[in-house]
This record gives C-alpha cells, sequence and structure tokens, in this order.
C-alpha cells in the first residue's frame, strides 16, 4: 500500500512537472524560456528618479503583459540596471544584459550622453534598444538615418520638443526680444539652445541672444549662472537643467528676484512629475507670477482619453505616485516591442524592425505614429505653464500650446545642427 | 562694474560652504593625518536631517540645523570610534579603502531610508527674498550663509589660537608622541576633532538644503572642490582652507560670467599653478 501510494504520488509529480513544463514551452510560439528585455536608466544620484520611474513602468508594462497571457505566450522577463548616468556604465550595462544575461531587447537610458554611446554598440550587439528618454536628435538623425543604425528606435520625443516648441509659442511675444540660456553642460543642453535659436531666428529676426551660463551635473549652486545671465538683463531664459537640479535652478532664481526682472522663464523638462512636487509650494504661491513654461515628453493630465486615465489610475495604484514622463515612454515601449514581436512573429532584430514600418500605436500619451527614416515615433506632446488643478494634489500644465509632432518635427534630410557650447 | 561686484558677493556665498566643508577636511588631516575621503557623505548626512527635522517633522529652523549638525557629529563619532582609529598605525592605502567604502556605504544607505529622489524643504519665511547689492536683488539666504560662514571662521580662530583645548589640538597636531609624553590624551583628541570636523561638514550640508536639494551623490560633488582647496590652501592649514575657499569662489563664479564655456577648468588651472609655484600649498608652513 505504502509503496502503490510513493509510486502514485511520483507519478503525479511527474505528471504535474510535466504539464507545468510543457505549459510553458507549448505556449511560447518563439521557442524560448521568456522573453529578456534589458532596462537602464539613472538610478543614482540627483537625476535617480527617472531611472526609478523607468523602472516602475517596465515592471508595470510586464506585469500586465504577462497577466494577458505573454507575447505570443511568451512571458516577459525584465532586469533593470542603473547606468548611473555615466557612458562608460550604460555600455558596460549593455554589453552585459545581452551577452551575460540574454537580454532580446533593450529599453531605457536618461542622458543623451549615455544614448550616444550606446547606439553603435547596439549594432555590433544585434540588439534593438526602445529609447524612452535621451533627447538628442543625433541619436535619430545620425546614427540612424546617416549611419544606418537600425537597433535604435527612439519611443519618447527628441529636443525638438524641448526646442522646437519653444520658438513656436514665443514667435508671437513682442515683448521678448533679449533670450539667456542656463544650459545643462552636455549635449543635450548644447543642441536644445541651439536648435531653439536657429528655429527662433528664422520666425524672429530681430531677436537677441544675450548670455549663456552652462552647468555640469551635480551642480548645487546655480546662484553664479544666474546671476551671470541677469546681468545680461534678458527678457527671457531658456533652462535645461533637469530633474532636482531643475528644481534648484528655479528655487534659486526665486529668491535672486529673477521672476520681477524676466517675462518668460522656458524650463526645458520642466513638467516631469518630480519637478512638479518639487516646485508645488511656489506654484501654489504663484511664486513665478505666471512666467513660468514648460514641457515634458508627457504629462499626466494629457491627453484627456480613456486610455491615460485609465494608466494614471493603475500607476497610482501599483507606486502611489504620478507617473513622469519616462515611466510612460517606458511602459509604452513594451507595447511598441509587444506589437512588433507579434507582427514579426519572431525576434530576429531585422523582422522585428521591419515589423515596425507603418505602425500606429494607442499609448497612454496619445497616439504614436513610427517614422522609418529615422526610426522616431511621432506624438503630440503640448507645452503650457505649471498650475494648480484641484483634481489632482501635484502642479499639472494648464493654458496648454498643442502643435501638431507631424508639422514641427525636424524631416529628413536632415540638417546639421551646431552640438558646440 | 555693479555686475562685478554683484557676481563677488555670489562668489562670497559659493565661497563659504567650500570653506564649511574644506575647514573640517583640513583640520582632520593636520591632526589625525586621515585623508577623509567620506568627508563629503558626511556634508550629504547633514543635508538629509536638515531636510528630516526641519522638512519633514517641520522643528524650527535653527532647532533643526543645530540637531543636523548634532547627528553628523555622532555619525563622525561611531566613525572615528568604530572604524578609523584601527588603521591609525598602518599603511596608508587602507585608509583611502576605508574611507572610500563609507562613501559607497552612505550614498546607498541615504537611498534606502529617503529614497532615491531629491528632497528640498520650504524655504525658511524669514530668510526669504532679497536685499538690494549695487541696484540688483540679492538672496537674504545667501547673506546668511555668507555669515554663518564667517562666523564659524571666527570661532575656529578663536579656540585653536586662544583656549587651552586648542594649544592641546595643535601640539597633538605636531607631534603627536611628544604630546602625549606629556600626558595629552590622544585618542580623545583625535575623537574630538574628527567629530568638530564632521559636524562642520554636517553644518555646510544642512544650511544649503532649502535652496539646493539633498540627493544622493551632492556628498562627491563637494568632496573634490574641498580636496582641491585643501591643496591650494595647504593640507591641514585652516588659514589656507579659508583664503583658498575665497580664491576659488569667487573666481568661479567670474569664470561663469566672463568666460562661460570654460569655466569649469578655472578651478583647476588655480590648482594647477599653486602645485606648480608653491606645491606644499599658498599657506603650509
Amino acid at each position: 500500500m505504502n509503496k502503490k501510494l510513493t509510486g502514485l504520488s511520483i507519478a503525479i509529480v511527474l505528471n504535474l512537472l510535466l504539464l507545468w513544463t510543457g505549459a510553458a514551452h507549448a505556449q511560447c510560439k518563439l521557442g524560448v524560456p521568456a522573453i529578456k528585455v534589458g532596462v537602464q536608466g539613472a538610478a543614482s544620484g540627483p537625476h535617480s528618479d527617472y531611472g526609478r520611474q523607468i523602472e516602475m513602468g517596465s515592471t508595470m508594462a510586464a506585469e500586465e503583459i504577462n497577466a494577458a497571457g505573454g507575447i505570443l505566450g511568451c512571458k516577459v522577463e525584465i532586469r533593470f540596471m542603473d547606468d548611473e548616468n555615466r557612458a562608460a556604465t550604460g555600455v558596460r550595462n549593455a554589453r552585459l544584459l545581452v551577452t551575460d544575461w540574454g537580454a532580446h531587447f533593450l529599453v531605457g537610458t536618461d542622458s543623451s550622453g549615455v544614448a550616444m554611446a550606446i547606439g553603435p554598440v547596439l549594432a555590433e550587439l544585434k540588439r534593438i534598444q526602445f529609447f524612452t528618454h535621451a533627447a538628442t536628435h543625433r541619436l535619430t538623425e545620425e546614427l540612424v538615418a546617416q549611419k544606418g543604425i537600425r537597433e535604435i528606435v527612439r519611443v519618447s520625443v527628441p529636443v525638438y520638443q524641448d526646442a522646437i516648441i519653444a520658438a513656436l509659442i514665443f514667435k508671437d511675444r513682442k515683448d521678448v526680444r533679449r533670450w539667456a540660456t542656463i544650459g545643462a553642460d552636455y549635449e543635450y543642453g548644447y543642441v536644445s539652445w541651439n536648435l531653439f535659436k536657429e528655429t527662433l531666428k528664422k520666425y524672429r529676426p530681430d531677436v537677441e541672444f544675450v548670455g549663456e551660463a552652462w552647468a555640469p551635473f551635480l551642480t548645487l549652486d546655480f546662484a553664479p549662472h544666474i546671476s551671470a545671465v541677469m546681468a545680461q538683463k534678458p527678457d527671457a531664459i531658456f533652462a535645461t537643467p533637469w530633474a532636482g537640479e531643475a528644481v534648484q535652478l528655479l528655487r534659486q532664481a526665486l529668491i535672486q528676484g529673477v521672476f520681477d526682472n524676466v517675462q518668460v522663464w522656458w524650463q526645458a523638462m520642466g513638467g516631469s512629475v518630480d519637478v512638479l512636487e518639487g516646485i508645488a509650494g511656489e506654484v501654489q504661491k504663484d511664486r513665478f507670477k505666471g512666467k513660468l513654461w514648460a514641457t515634458a515628453r508627457y504629462i499626466h493630465n494629457w491627453p484627456d482619453t480613456p486610455e491615460n486615465k485609465a494608466f494614471i489610475e493603475r500607476f497610482t495604484k501599483r507606486w502611489k505616485r504620478y507617473p513622469n514622463y519616462s515611466a510612460e515612454t517606458t511602459y509604452s515601449a513594451f507595447f511598441v516591442m509587444k506589437a512588433a514581436v507579434e507582427k514579426a512573429g519572431s525576434l530576429d532584430t531585422a523582422k522585428v524592425v521591419d515589423a515596425l514600418k507603418g505602425m500606429q500605436i494607442r499609448n497612454p500619451g496619445g497616439v504614436r505614429t513610427f517614422r522609418a527614416e529615422d526610426q522616431q515615433f511621432i506624438y503630440n506632446v503640448p507645452a503650457g505653464r505649471p498650475m494648480m488643478d484641484p483634481k489632482y494634489p501635484i502642479p499639472v500644465l494648464g493654458d496648454l500650446k498643442i502643435f501638431q509632432a507631424q508639422d514641427y518635427y525636424r524631416h529628413p534630410p536632415f540638417t546639421p545642427v551646431s552640438i558646440a557650447k | 562694474m555693479e555686475n562685478i561686484v554683484f557676481q563677488g558677493c555670489v562668489g562670497l556665498s559659493l565661497a563659504m560652504y567650500l570653506w564649511l566643508i574644506s575647514a573640517g577636511l583640513t583640520i582632520i588631516f593636520g591632526v589625525l593625518r586621515i585623508v577623509n575621503f567620506a568627508h563629503g557623505s558626511l556634508f550629504m548626512v547633514g543635508a538629509y536631517l536638515a531636510y528630516t527635522f526641519y522638512g519633514q517633522i517641520a522643528l524650527p529652523f535653527w532647532l533643526a540645523i543645530l540637531l543636523s549638525v548634532a547627528g553628523t557629529g555622532v555619525l563622525g563619532l561611531i566613525m572615528e570610534r568604530g572604524f578609523l582609529k584601527r588603521i591609525y598605525g598602518v599603511d596608508e592605502a587602507y585608509q583611502l579603502l576605508l574611507t572610500f567604502g563609507f562613501i559607497l556605504i552612505l550614498d546607498d544607505a541615504v537611498k534606502m531610508i529617503w529614497g532615491g529622489v531629491f528632497k528640498i524643504p520650504p524655504m525658511p519665511e524669514f530668510l526669504d527674498g532679497a536685499w538690494m547689492i549695487v541696484g540688483r536683488p540679492f538672496p537674504i539666504y545667501n547673506v546668511f550663509v555668507i555669515a554663518v560662514g564667517v562666523l564659524v571662521a571666527i570661532v575656529l580662530w578663536f579656540v585653536f589660537e586662544k583656549t587651552w583645548w586648542g594649544r592641546i589640538v595643535r601640539a597633538t597636531a605636531a607631534d603627536r608622541e611628544m604630546a602625549s609624553a606629556i600626558g595629552v590624551r590622544v585618542p580623545r583628541v583625535f575623537s574630538g576633532v574628527f567629530v568638530a570636523g564632521a559636524m562642520l561638514a554636517g553644518l555646510g550640508g544642512a544650511i544649503g538644503t532649502p535652496v539646493r536639494v539633498a540627493a544622493p551623490g551632492i556628498g562627491t560633488a563637494m568632496i573634490i572642490q574641498a580636496f582641491i582647496i585643501t591643496v591650494i590652501g595647504g593640507l591641514g592649514n585652516l588659514k589656507g582652507a579659508f583664503v583658498s575657499s575665497l580664491i576659488v569662489g569667487v573666481l568661479s563664479a567670474y569664470g561663469t560670467l566672463f568666460f562661460p564655456v570654460f569655466e569649469l577648468f578655472f578651478i583647476f588651472i588655480i590648482m594647477v599653478v599653486v602645485l606648480l609655484v608653491r606645491p606644499q600649498g599658498l599657506f603650509a608652513r
């Protein structure tokens, strides 16, 4: 009897095992145990919230995809790594994720500097990375359109958003003639400012660019930068330090009385959740006097669609925070990847890239359309002024200016933009 | 002309943060002969504590600063008594490893305790606003920082030059064996000096919180500048640290105004010139 029971239980266990492994394999139509996605972002230092948001966005996307049966029946598995906002670390992580861990796809990357270093490596690794924050136009214009690295796909907006929209909004402000920049002292800051100058000059030959000050990462005190550009008596400031540095910069500008003396302050990525949280008190007291303008790569209060509302609801329930743009772009990148893999029916890099052609996909951030020439997804993100909205506990962007991305994005063939400061 | 005066004032406030952190660094080196790489991390901890006491618990600003300074001092005591004292006799490479280890540990510890998002408390109301200097608004907060820096300089000068305690510390710095022979309890002096240095770093971090931010990694940003300053001023020399803080703070502010594209090189050029002309530092004996 005992023997019989043992034999029976062994049989049951074996059966269960067979069923289990069989189930996992039989369901995945791509013949892999799981689709592995390596995710990277800046998860240390003053910009660490962006990496964290990338991690939250990717985790939630993987959970949702897996709960709904995976991609062609395959489970999605993610591994997040901190790139420390450093090019060398980002490249090392990318290699490690692909060669050691066996990633099929890569997603993320915050800094333009890191992205430009990873780009060429992707061709060598033969893996697609869906970029979800890094914004330099060169990633798509140079590395994709000119050098033909098809492994680069950008789901988030390029610097067109930071620079061209600003020019479009302020070209009609006749009272704003003298511009100065307080810039992030690296690729992103230089190209935003140069593209802004180039675009605005076309509409307004009378504007002057009167001053510039550059602040590297980990600048704690912007006081000398602020006073240096204010010495030129500008009408408007074009600012590109981001994350915690944007909050510091804005608060230090307030105590130097900048908002009594300028008409406009453009804070390129000021619509990010961490920045809006950081300046909430000042927005409540209207200390920016309506002169502060910002955009982002997605804002939590726009677009007003059921998809976005549902996304916000799930995200805030899952993480007890609002998603910033790197969370939305990363989350959406997973669904772009899902759609492409399903269409390709394969994990093969070339086939997945082909499957992206003509893709139009509805995400929380709106409808994204793939542009094949530079492998850039195109979608609208408005700019506006930070203000309180009773519906939200943190400031939102209001007084929204919406432009069609189709119209204001640069188009191939691309003319070079200066990358010098 | 107005712009030059104004930028100089801004530079002065920058200099005071640099002074507070390099003062502790240089005192610790002068007496303990320890190159404390984790000194910047103490600055960061001071900033986070100020955020907690002032921004979260909402204690009065002054009290919050005092508690943050005290808290950083306690951390300094733990570091010195628990770890550093074990390696006084051994090779200097161990100091490097140990203090560098503290940087990594403290960076991760603040992330675990306070999270990865930067922290910034509201501005204390009595320090909000600006005074007019040469017709331009100069933040009251920066005036406050300058005042604190100068006050600390006076107190340190007084303690070291005019008190019995200061004489003991100077004696220990000059010759620890001789000091020990005449009855100075050297280990206690070491602890006291290390704690005092830690408190200075904590003070620098704490008074910066309302305008700067508390974030992982700000310690490393400060420590490099602090080292440059102590090298320029002469390692272990307090007067040198004060003067070279002023030089570096004011010149880097002018660098931003006049040479925005090369501003970063400025401070390094000063260091290189000093090292070439006077390798022992401007004020070393």
